[in-house]
């Protein structure tokens, strides 16, 4: 019987001198089938140990004398893997190189995902290169060892067993079934022990409304790409709201002018705030937020009676069976009476899949109201914390301190896991074995691609030690899988690994027929002010409030970046005498003020997730000079923590809160945003244009620009690389913006570069509004270089540091360039960023994530968008090794693969086949500033504006 | 002296001085030990200069990042204080060459002057293509030369090498042309001196000057020859310069103006400049005979000729956008006017086209204090008319996504006041050291008539 090491520690001390390839953990049982099997996996184990790549610096090293099998020095293995940065579980593919994971991309046919990555997700992998990352276990805050850690909590423990509701295991939402079933088994020893899962955005009531009216307490998997007629009250689907990739998808899907059979999906938003999911909305209805359930139950009664009185009630009504009414609304009653209209209208079976429901939220506020409460009473004996945080992210959450033992299984010293007594620090996913069920059916698979970076322990792992049954990890999961495929297991594990998840036979459907819910409380509308909460698609709950990237990405919307704030109207800031970057006092909350045009007049809105412990790392984010402006505020962190203004009602965890007057302090603070302005101006620029669906039925392919007097200076007879961007499709996400950062080492600046604006980013997105700032239209644009034929930073640049490719591409030579800035003045998009700075970090963990094609720039030089150059080299060369050309879709561009909604498309203009050559002949196309003859290599796909505009409600 | 009848026949120099008191007049602040005044303009000039060069050195160590620039405003007061100076060392070849070959006497009095101030003023200029590089320490690689990097070659299609090109041809011949014009000086005051290093110094730069027939002869052939050759750089130097904005694609840069608006704002400056200069240095060096009243009076009416071409180019810009029916043309002009930097353009009108009016009338011409001060508010004028057509196309063009504001650092204020600092410690220990007025040109328009300058 061989002996599987399970941490660093063990690993040293025993077991070295076994097997031929010691320090492989992929070793199956019994050594059977063993090559097989880690042809299977992909070597991802045997990548990161034997291609020697060490966090420690290297003392000295050694080529490897027998090549490791399947590992080429220089090329890229991708591992399929699930994304654990929330809990929608979208499909990954990890890229490694030479043993370390240093990109993280959608998995194209994973059934949830569908090949998109939103920008947390790929932001996450900077989390296992995090320094501050906890390296082992903690007793009172000092370091130990596991044996310690484990010996002191099982003799705590001990004492606990026979005391009745003594223990509490608190979680987020759990998606992994061996997770699930572990912590089930951890707390069998413990009498009437209960595991809690709760969200820090949550969708409780929703489960809660289905478990009334259809007696289950599910989440229902939503189908947009079924949908003609969207209507959504306040739940921000394309933006932070439960499975943002999946639901992007399917909503472009479903609105895409060339694909799509009509009609195209129509889409209202009834909000409160401007969402990135109002940004796209055909019709965007602003209701103050206590308006919004009322508008609901109206809605219900036109349903009901048959008789449409409004667009959204006729519109719904004509498309029975197609269309999907959605609520974030945290009231169970009128979740309950959205059920009902989806439930007179059809939708359950069609739009809306009870029978093979979601697992992405699971929580259970009033379990979590019960928790704090139990805490606070004393009543608890020892809480067990994974995956969550109560104390920075619940109101109240500060009642855990009450609880005598509290063990955190955090990653990182957050809130919770500071005032906890043990921390036993869980691995990063990308470190762990395990698995992910997102949605019923579906369970997606997680391989460690590296090394464990520090003596770090998987939860399943440690549970299992203090149940009594050390065993690793793989072990645990492969067990778990197989119970449930016990014939021919190994090869539908080998096939799983390689696909990265199994499409399971989903459990019976237990949903009952429909039942009728309460009609709920009328909700008189106060006429006061609101106070709304809201996650933003780049922070969420706070969980990656470590994440610089994250910080630094512009909010969809404001374009705010390193802070939160509290959003007014245009209105009622000009009557209160508030501009933008005032402080003002919400709720006890002092903060600086946005004025967010479309936004109710009595709303005030803050976005969660930040002001954590976890951003006081920051403090020297960016350059230091004698005119550097701190990065964190006045409270020492980024933002504010607006969670404690939550609250527990009727069970659920409320987000919005009356009767809060914001209040002028007379101070200001000067937030960082990547944009000043926010209109196309007047007259309008014809930088973003749109086209009627009727305009487009007749639309003339686009053509060519007009010919010219001279011989063009470039023949383009190889490839030509281009690129089209839908604007349609694109909602702003933002997931391009990190997936350009990660790819091509674009630095992170810091707020007060930020606020110079000197962001780094190649990729951005430019926001605008026209019409009325009450109700305004709002466009997204991803702008980033065009990689002009006639290039105006070309010409004027002095030593050639930027010269046109014979492929199309315009190239900046970073050794050339001295830093004239000529090139960026000349730029009308400008799309350059200059390096004012030694922006480059030596921070050796870090600096791992870095891609290793792709250079990182000293102080000093100019850069840009590459069109991916390092990506089109790596297609060319395995198109010319394989012998053949290079296919269509084999190069894709960073932006390209992130972009949930499928809205950016490369490739070879000179293939006339080629999808990016028939989309730039599509009657859609357009270029930006073609009148000053500059002939971008990309394209912009027209905005499709069914106009209906907005109003209020 | 008798009131002469004719403004032709009036003498350029007044008090009626003879050959030896020129002499002995200019060559007096170089001979006589600095007074309290010297001392105090050269400290307070050479502690603005060591604020440039802290400001400079820091700079360079930290990174380019401690100017106010941004990703929208790439150029700023470095390309404005290059302008700037660029367009002050105008005036100095204009004076020396163009007014010598229009047989314009009046300009003896004040062309060595102007030269130097020309000399020094495209030596502050030269610095900031240099240290607005992000990497300055490559600078050299915006020449052509031998290498063995491929051989890489520059980019002769960018402005920014013509540039090159243009401020060292135009710094050679300028330098050349004033060291010509020194040498007989160079020789006088050679022959004053006590035999020492003083005497050895001037001795080796008159080069063997010894005045006879031959020596003045070959040495006005090589003047003429010299003052041709740098007639064409007036125009050009400012010509290549406006080149910069007029080849780029950005509305108000992109104007086919540019040269013949940008070398009248570089000689109103550089008038300005001469005026600012002189008024002081006939005062301080008692050399009121030299520089007389009328003197002052012709050069500000050359600046109110040139205050009215830029006015006409001012105008013209806002018309061709208006009928050009651009938008981003339209909005440029507007936003100049009317936009967040709307200030600075009415400064820059206010001071270059509404302040020289004044200059119409001959009480204010003649007035020694006010041409003073509508000298220096030329200055300031054309400092942000440079500014203006910087920074207000760049912040605003043509994705308003994109649009900034822009605000200097201290780094960059220090760094233009170490510019005016470098220029007047150069210009104050010229003062000292070399005759600031061409002593053998004056002799030969002094009022008693002509004589052969034996005397030199």
């Amino acid at each position: 019987m061989q002996h599987y090491w399970k941490s660093l520690e063990e690993r040293e001390h025993g077991a070295l001198a076994e097997g031929e390839f010691p320090e492989n953990p992929l070793q199956t049982p019994a050594g059977r089938n063993r090559r097989g099997f880690l042809k299977a996996a992909g070597f991802s184990f045997a990548s990161a140990v034997l291609a020697g790549c060490r966090r420690a610096p290297v003392g000295k090293a050694a080529p490897n004398l027998v090549q490791p099998e399947g590992i080429l020095p220089g090329r890229a293995v991708y591992y399929a893997s699930t994304c654990t940065a929330c809990p929608a579980g979208c499909g990954l593919l990890v890229k490694t190189r030479d043993g370390r994971p240093i990109k993280l991309e959608g998995n194209p046919e994973h059934p949830v995902s569908r090949g998109g990555l939103c920008a947390v997700g790929q932001a996450s992998i900077l989390g296992l290169y995090d320094r501050l990352r906890l390296k082992q276990p903690l007793a009172g805050g000092k370091a130990v060892t596991w044996d310690e850690a484990d010996r002191a909590i099982l003799a705590r423990l001990d004492s606990l067993r026979s005391l009745p509701g003594a223990v509490r295991f608190l979680t987020g939402t759990i998606t992994s079934p061996t997770v699930a079933w572990a912590i089930g088994q951890f707390l069998k020893g413990f009498r009437e022990a209960q595991h809690i899962q709760y969200d820090a955005l949550s969708s409780s009531a929703i489960l809660d409304a289905h478990q009334r009216t259809h007696g289950v307490r599910v989440l229902p998997r939503y189908r947009f790409e079924k949908a003609e007629v969207i209507v959504s009250f306040d739940a921000d689907f394309l933006g932070a709201w439960i499975s943002p990739v999946e639901f992007t998808a399917g909503y472009s899907a479903a609105r895409n002018p060339e694909l799509t059979t009509p009609p195209l999906a129509w889409h209202a938003q009834i909000e409160s705030r401007m969402s990135l999911t109002g940004s796209k909305a055909d019709r965007r209805i602003i209701a103050a937020p206590d308006e919004i359930d009322g508008l609901v139950a109206r809605l219900a009664g036109e349903i009901e009676s048959g008789r449409p009185e409004g667009e959204l009630a006729r519109r719904l009504l004509a498309a029975r069976g197609r269309s999907l009414v959605l609520s974030a609304s945290q009231d169970p009653a009128t979740q309950a009476l959205v059920n009902q209209i989806n439930h007179r209208l059809g939708n359950y079976g069609a739009t809306i899949d009870l029978d093979q429901p979601s697992y992405q939220r699971r929580g259970n506020d009033r379990d979590a109201e019960n928790l704090l409460r139990e805490a606070d009473a004393g009543k608890i004996a020892a809480l067990f914390v994974a995956g969550a945080n109560p104390v920075y992210d619940l109101p109240g959450g500060e009642a855990v301190r009450k609880v005598p033992l509290v063990v955190s299984f955090a990653e990182r010293l957050d809130e919770t896991a500071a005032i906890a007594h043990y921390v036993c620090p869980d691995r990063h996913a990308l470190e762990s074995w395990g698995d992910a069920e997102p949605v019923s059916g579906v369970t997606g698979i997680l391989q460690p691609v590296i090394q464990p970076l520090g003596g770090t322990r998987q939860l399943v792992e440690t549970l299992a030690v203090w149940a009594g049954a050390p065993r690793p990890a793989c072990e645990i999961v492969r067990e778990r899988w197989r119970e449930q495929h016990p014939d021919d297991f190994e090869n539908f594990w080998e096939a799983t690994l390689e696909r990265g998840f199994a499409a399971r036979e989903p459990k019976q459907p237990q949903a009952r027929a429909f039942v009728s819910p309460q009609p709920p409380r009328q909700n008189t509308s106060q006429a006061g002010w609101s106070l709304v909460l809201y996650p933003t698609p780049g922070m969420l709950d706070g969980r990656h409030a470590y994440n610089p990237w994250l910080h630094e990405l512009p909010d969809p919307i404001t374009k705010v970046t390193w802070d939160n704030y509290a959003s007014l109207a245009p209105g009622a800031a000009g009557k209160l005498g508030i501009t933008d970057g005032d402080v003002i006092r919400v709720a006890g909350l002092e903060l600086p003020a946005v004025i967010q045009p479309g936004q109710h007049e009595r709303t005030v809105a803050v976005a969660l997730g930040y002001g954590s412990r976890l951003s006081e790392r920051f403090a020297q984010a960016g350059p230091e000079w004698i005119e550097a402006l701190p990065t964190l505020g006045p409270n020492g962190r980024i933002g504010w923590n607006a969670a404690p203004l939550a609250r527990f009602e009727n069970g659920s965890l409320r987000y919005v809160r009356a009767g809060v007057e914001p209040v002028k302090t007379g101070r200001r603070w000067e937030l960082a945003r990547t944009q000043d302005h926010h209109s196309l101006g007047s007259p309008r620029r014809p930088i973003i244009q749109e086209i009627s669906p009727e305009e487009f039925a007749t639309a003339r392919p686009a053509g060519d620009p007009r010919e010219e007097l001279w011989p063009p200076d470039h023949p383009f007879t190889g490839h030509r690389w281009a690129m089209t961007v839908d604007l349609n499709a694109c909602t702003g996400c933002s997931a391009c913006v990190i997936a350009c950062q990660v790819e091509n080492n674009t630095p992170v600046v810091g707020k007060d570069e930020v606020r110079r604006k000197r962001e780094m980013h190649w990729m951005r997105i430019d926001r605008y509004y026209s019409g009325p700032p009450e109700a305004p239209e709002v466009a997204h644009q991803p702008m980033f270089c065009q990689q002009c034929e006639h290039a105006g930073c070309e010409t004027v640049c002095p030593v050639l540091a930027t010269v046109h490719s014979e492929e199309g591409l315009n190239q900046q030579v970073y050794n050339r360039c001295v830093g004239t800035r000529y090139c960026a003045n000349n730029c009308a998009y400008k799309a350059r960023r200059f390096n004012w700075f030694e922006y480059a970090r030596q921070d050796r963990l870090a600096n791992l994530v870095l891609n290793p094609d792709v250079t990182v720039r000293s102080r000093g030089v100019m850069e840009k968008c590459t069109f991916c150059v390092q990506r089109i080299q790596e297609a060319k060369m395995e198109a010319r090794r394989l012998g053949r050309a290079v296919r269509d879709g084999e190069v894709q561009t960073a932006c390209q693969q992130s972009c949930p909604a499928g809205a950016i498309v490369f490739g070879d203009l000179n293939d006339p086949k080629s999808r990016v050559a028939q989309l730039m002949r599509s009657g859609r196309r357009y270029r930006v500033l073609e009148e000053i003859n500059s002939r971008p290599s990309v394209g912009y796909l027209k905005v499709v504006r069914r106009r209906g505009g907005q109003r209020h409600g | 002296m008798a009131e002469p009848c004719s403004v032709l026949t009036r003498p350029l120099i007044e008090g009626g001085k003879n050959l030896a008191q020129v002499t002995g007049d200019v060559c007096a602040p170089m001979e006589r030990r600095p007074g309290a005044l010297w001392w105090v303009a050269f400290l307070t000039a050479f502690g603005m200069l060591a604020a440039g060069v802290a400001a400079v050195t820091y700079q360079i160590a930290t990174g380019i990042g401690v100017w106010g620039l941004n990703n929208t405003v790439g150029w700023a007061f470095d390309i404005t204080n290059f302008v700037f100076w660029i367009g002050i060392g105008h005036a100095g070849t204009l004076i020396s060459a163009i007014l010598f070959l229009l047989r314009q006497r009046w300009r003896t009095s004040v062309n060595r002057a102007a030269e130097a101030m020309t000399l020094f003023a495209v030596i502050c200029a030269g610095i900031f293509p240099v240290i607005h590089m992000g990497r300055p320490w490559l600078a050299y690689w915006i020449f052509p030369y031998p290498n063995f990097r491929g051989p890489l070659w520059i980019n002769f299609r960018s402005p920014l090498a013509w540039d090159a090109f243009a401020i060292s041809t135009y710094f050679i011949i300028s330098a050349t042309f004033w060291y010509v014009g020194l040498i007989p000086d160079l020789a006088t005051v050679r022959d004053r001196a006590r035999p020492g290093l003083r005497r050895k110094i001037f001795e080796f730069f008159s080069l063997g000057w010894d005045g006879s027939c031959r020596t003045w002869h070959r040495y006005e052939k090589v003047y003429l020859l010299l003052a041709g050759l740098a007639t064409p750089l007036v125009v050009s130097v400012h010509t290549i310069v406006s080149w910069d904005f007029a080849t780029s694609v950005i509305p108000g840069w992109h104007a086919t103006i540019f040269p013949p608006y940008f070398v009248a704002g570089a000689i109103f400056s550089g008038m300005a400049m001469v005026l600012t200069l002189m008024i002081v240095a006939r005062k301080a060096a008692h050399l009121e005979d030299y520089i007389t009243v009328r003197h002052i009076e012709t050069m500000a009416k050359l600046v109110i000729a040139t205050s009215g071409m830029v006015a006409l180019a001012y105008g013209t810009e806002f018309f061709t956008a208006q009928y050009s029916g651009n938008l981003y043309e339209r909005f440029v002009f507007l936003n100049r006017a009317a936009g967040p930097f709307a200030w600075a353009y009415w400064i820059m009108v206010g001071c270059n086209v509404g302040v020289p009016q004044l200059l119409w009338f001959r009480r204010v011409r003649t007035h020694l204090a006010a041409v003073f001060v509508i000298s220096l508010l030329v200055n300031v004028g054309m400092w942000f008319e440079r500014f203006v057509i910087i920074v207000t196309s760049l912040h605003r063009d043509f994705l308003p996504a994109n649009w900034t504001s822009y605000r200097p650092t201290s780094i960059e204020i220090a760094t233009l006041v170490g510019s005016f600092g470098l220029f007047f410690t150069c210009f104050l220990v010229f003062c000292r050291v070399l005759p600031m007025i061409a002593m053998g040109e004056v002799k030969s328009v002094l009022s008693y008539g002509h004589k052969p300058k034996e005397e030199a």
